[in-house]
C-alpha cells in the first residue's frame, strides 16, 4: 500500500500542463518515427536525447518514454496499413493486420490493435507499480559481485533465449563491450583502443551507434528493396472503434496470456520482438479457430500487440531497479539517465522517489494520452507516408546526421555513424543481433567496474562469483543460460527422430 | 559496397556465404585489433587490481573465438547460395549512399544547414524529378525548419560553414 501513496504522489507530480504537452508532443513525435521506416523507437529517442541534456530530468524522462509509447503505436499503423512494420516489433502485426484491414476492416484492424496495445502497456505498468520497490529494496543489499553477476545474467539471456545464432550475439554483444572501453578508463585514467585517434579520447558515444546501427542501417535495408508503399485507407469512425472495443472483452484470455508473456520478455531482456513473435505463436497453437490466422483473424492482432506493449512497458521495470534495461529503447533510457546525473539502480528509489514515481505515473497517463491521439491523427500519420520517398528518404538523413552531431558536436561522430550505418546494414541482413550491441555498449562500463571491483575484493580470485547463496545463483543460472543453445543441440542429436529437417548440421 | 561478387547462379551477385564470411573475418579482425590494443594497456595485475586493458583484452579474445566460429558455421549454412546483393540492389544501395555520404562530406565543408539544401535538393531534381522550383522550395523550407527549431528553440548550435560566417550567423 505504500506504493500507492508513493503513485498517487508521483501524479502529482507529473499533473501539470507542462508535463502533459511534453506527453503529448513525445507521443507525436513518436507515432512520427514509429510511422517512418528506418526511424524507430531506440533510434527516436536517440536523436532527441541531446535536445533533453540541459532539461530538469522528470520533464526529459517524461517526454522520451512518451515518445517510445507513441513509436510503438506507430510502429503497429503502418503494419496494418501498409503491410511495412515500422519497428521490427511490429512484424508479427502485419501478419493477421494486413490481410484484416485489406478486407476492409481497417479501422477496426486498427482500434483492435491500439486497444489491445493499451491494455497490455497497462499490465506492464501494473507490474512496475507493484514489484519495482520490492526489487530495488531486494537490490540494496547488492555489492560489485552481485552486479556484475546480474549484468553477466542478463547478457547471458540475450545469448540463450535471444533467438538469433549464439555466435553472432556473442560477437555482436562482445563489439558492444569493447566499444564502451574506448576512450579513457575511468578508474587508472589511461587511454584504452584510442588507436592514436584523439576524436576516439573522450569514448564512442552510444547514441552515435544506435542512430547509424538502427537509423542508417534500417534505411539501408528499406532502400535495397526498392521501397513502394501500397497503403490502404483508413477513416477511424467512433463507430468502429465501439465495435472494436466490444469484442475485445471477448478475447481475455488471449489477452491475459499475451500480457504475462510481454511483462516476462520485458523484465528479462527478451524484448518487445521476441515477446510478440512468441505470443503470435502461442495463440496461434491455442486458438480454436487456428485456421483463420494469417487471413485476419482479430486474436492474430491481438495477441502480439498485447505482448508487444506489455514488454515495452515492463522493460523499464529492471532498468529503474537494477539499472539494467530489457530492450534496445529501454538501454538508450538509462544511457540518458546517467547523462542527466542520475544514477539508475535500487538507490534512485531512495535519493529521487519523485523521478521513479513521477515516471511510473506518466507512465500510465503517457499510455492513455497515447491511445487517443494515435486514435484521431491515424489518417494524418498515414497521409505522411504518401509523400514519395525521394523527399521523405532524404529527410530522415539529414535528421540522423544531425542527431549524431548534437550529441558532442564532432564531426568524427558523422563519420562514425555512416561507419555503424554500413555494419547495420551487413548485421540486419545476415541476422546479427543489433540490441545486443546496444545494451553492452551503455552497461559496458558498469559491467566492466563491477568486475574489477569484484577482482579487487577477491585479490584476482574468480571464486567471488560462487561466494554467497545469491551470487552463485545468479551465476549458475546465466551460465546455465549461455549452455542452453548448446544443451539444444546435444538433445537433437541425442534424439535423431525429432530434428526437424532444416536445422541439419552436419 | 564493391565487394567481388561470385558468379553462381544468374547474373553477378553476392552470395549469402560471402557475405557471411566477410562478416565474420571483419568482426575477427576488430577482435585481433580490440585484444592486441589491450594488450598494449596492460593485461596484468598492478596493486590497484586488474590492469586497464585486462577487460577489454579478454573481451577481444571471446569475440576472436565466437568471429571464428561463425566463419565454420558459415559454410554449414543450408542457403549459403542464396543472393545477398544483386546489381538490381547494389544500384539502389548506390543511388541512396552516394548522395549521402556527399552530405557528410558537404555538411563537414559547407556546414549543415547549407548541405542540407543541396541534398534535397539535389536528390529531389535529379532522382525524383521534380522540377528546379519545387525541390528548391522544399529544400529550402526543411532547412529553414531544422534552423528554427534547433537554434531559435532548443538552443542547440549545428555545424556552420563560409556561408553563415558571412551572414553574420553563429
Amino acid at each position: 500500500m505504500e506504493n500507492l501513496g508513493l503513485l498517487l504522489h508521483g501524479f502529482e507530480v507529473v499533473l501539470t500542463w507542462h508535463h502533459v504537452m511534453l506527453m503529448v508532443v513525445g507521443v507525436l513525435l513518436g507515432i512520427l518515427v514509429g510511422v517512418l521506416p528506418g526511424l524507430g523507437a531506440p533510434n527516436g529517442v536517440s536523436l532527441l536525447l541531446p535536445l533533453t541534456f540541459a532539461m530538469d530530468p522528470v520533464a526529459a524522462i517524461i517526454l522520451l518514454t512518451s515518445m517510445y509509447w507513441g513509436a510503438l503505436f506507430g510502429g503497429s499503423t503502418t503494419s496494418i496499413l501498409f503491410n511495412i512494420p515500422g519497428e521490427p516489433s511490429s512484424v508479427a502485426t502485419t501478419f493477421d493486420g494486413y490481410p484484416m484491414a485489406k478486407s476492409g476492416r481497417a479501422a477496426q484492424a486498427l482500434t483492435l490493435a491500439f486497444l489491445s496495445a493499451a491494455i497490455g502497456a497497462l499490465l506492464g505498468v501494473v507490474v512496475i507499480t507493484l514489484l519495482s520497490s520490492w526489487v530495488a529494496n531486494f537490490a540494496l543489499r547488492f555489492g560489485s559481485p552481485e552486479y556484475f553477476a546480474v549484468y553477466f545474467l542478463a547478457f547471458a539471456s540475450f545469448i540463450g533465449l535471444g533467438g538469433a545464432s549464439p555466435g553472432k550475439t556473442i560477437v555482436s554483444m562482445g563489439l558492444g563491450l569493447a566499444f564502451a572501453t574506448v576512450g579513457m578508463d575511468t578508474i587508472s585514467g589511461s587511454l584504452r583502443l584510442t588507436f592514436g585517434f584523439g576524436q576516439l579520447v573522450s569514448g564512442i558515444s552510444f547514441l552515435v551507434a544506435v542512430i547509424g546501427l538502427f537509423g542508417i542501417g534500417e534505411l539501408l535495408v528499406t532502400m535495397e528493396e526498392g521501397l513502394r508503399f501500397d497503403g490502404l485507407k483508413a477513416r477511424i469512425s467512433p463507430r468502429a472503434v465501439m465495435e472494436a472495443a466490444r469484442m475485445l472483452p471477448r478475447y481475455w484470455l488471449a489477452l491475459l496470456r499475451s500480457g504475462s508473456v510481454g511483462c516476462w520478455m520485458g523484465i528479462t531482456p527478451g524484448g518487445p520482438t521476441a515477446a510478440s513473435f512468441m505470443s503470435y505463436g502461442l495463440a496461434q497453437r491455442f486458438s480454436s479457430r487456428r485456421a483463420n490466422f494469417g487471413k485476419g483473424e482479430p486474436e492474430g492482432i491481438i495477441s502480439p500487440e498485447t505482448a508487444d506493449h506489455a514488454a515495452g512497458t515492463s522493460a523499464m521495470l529492471p532498468m529503474l531497479a537494477l539499472g539494467v534495461p530489457g530492450s534496445a529503447t529501454s538501454a538508450v533510457l538509462l544511457g540518458g539517465l546517467m547523462i542527466w546525473g542520475l544514477n539508475p539502480g535500487p538507490t534512485l528509489f531512495t535519493e529521487r522517489p519523485d523521478f521513479v514515481w513521477g515516471l511510473i505515473a506518466s507512465m500510465y497517463l503517457g499510455n492513455l494520452v497515447a491511445v487517443g491521439l494515435v486514435l484521431c491523427t491515424v489518417p494524418m500519420f498515414a497521409a505522411i507516408l504518401r509523400i514519395p520517398f525521394s523527399i521523405i528518404g532524404p529527410v530522415i538523413v539529414v535528421v540522423c546526421f544531425i542527431g549524431a552531431y548534437t550529441v558532442a558536436n564532432s564531426t568524427f561522430d558523422l563519420w562514425l555513424a555512416v561507419a555503424f550505418g554500413v555494419a547495420g546494414y551487413l548485421f540486419k541482413k545476415i541476422d546479427y543481433p543489433i540490441a545486443p550491441l546496444v545494451l553492452a555498449m551503455v552497461l559496458g562500463d558498469k559491467a566492466e567496474d563491477a568486475f574489477r571491483q569484484s577482482m579487487i575484493m577477491s585479490r584476482g580470485s574468480i571464486s567471488i562469483f560462487w561466494s554467497n547463496g545469491l551470487v552463485a545463483t545468479l551465476c549458475t543460472l546465466a551460465i546455465a543460460l549461455l549452455l542452453w543453445p548448446l544443451l539444444g543441440r546435444a538433445l537433437r542429436v541425442a534424439i535423431p527422430s525429432r530434428r526437424p529437417p532444416d536445422a541439419l548440421e552436419e | 559496397m564493391t565487394r567481388a561478387a561470385t558468379s553462381a547462379g544468374s547474373g553477378r551477385h553476392v552470395t549469402r556465404l560471402a557475405a557471411e564470411v566477410f562478416a565474420a573475418l571483419l568482426t575477427l579482425a576488430l577482435a585481433v585489433a580490440i585484444a592486441l590494443g589491450a594488450r598494449g594497456d596492460g593485461i596484468g595485475w598492478t596493486t590497484g587490481g586488474p590492469e586497464a586493458g585486462t577487460f577489454p583484452f579478454y573481451v577481444g579474445l571471446i569475440v576472436g573465438a565466437a568471429s571464428l566460429g561463425n566463419l565454420v558455421m558459415a559454410f554449414t549454412r543450408a542457403d549459403r547460395a542464396a543472393v545477398f546483393l544483386d546489381a538490381t540492389k547494389a544500384r539502389r544501395i548506390a543511388a541512396f549512399g552516394i548522395p549521402l555520404l556527399l552530405f557528410v562530406v558537404a555538411s563537414v565543408a559547407l556546414g549543415f544547414y547549407v548541405a542540407t539544401f543541396l541534398y534535397l535538393s539535389g536528390v529531389m531534381r535529379v532522382q525524383g524529378r521534380y522540377r528546379w522550383i519545387t525541390s528548391i522550395a522544399v529544400a529550402v523550407g526543411c532547412a529553414a525548419f531544422f534552423f528554427l527549431v534547433l537554434e531559435v528553440w532548443f538552443k542547440v548550435p549545428l555545424l556552420k560553414g563560409p556561408l553563415e560566417s558571412t551572414l553574420g550567423i553563429h
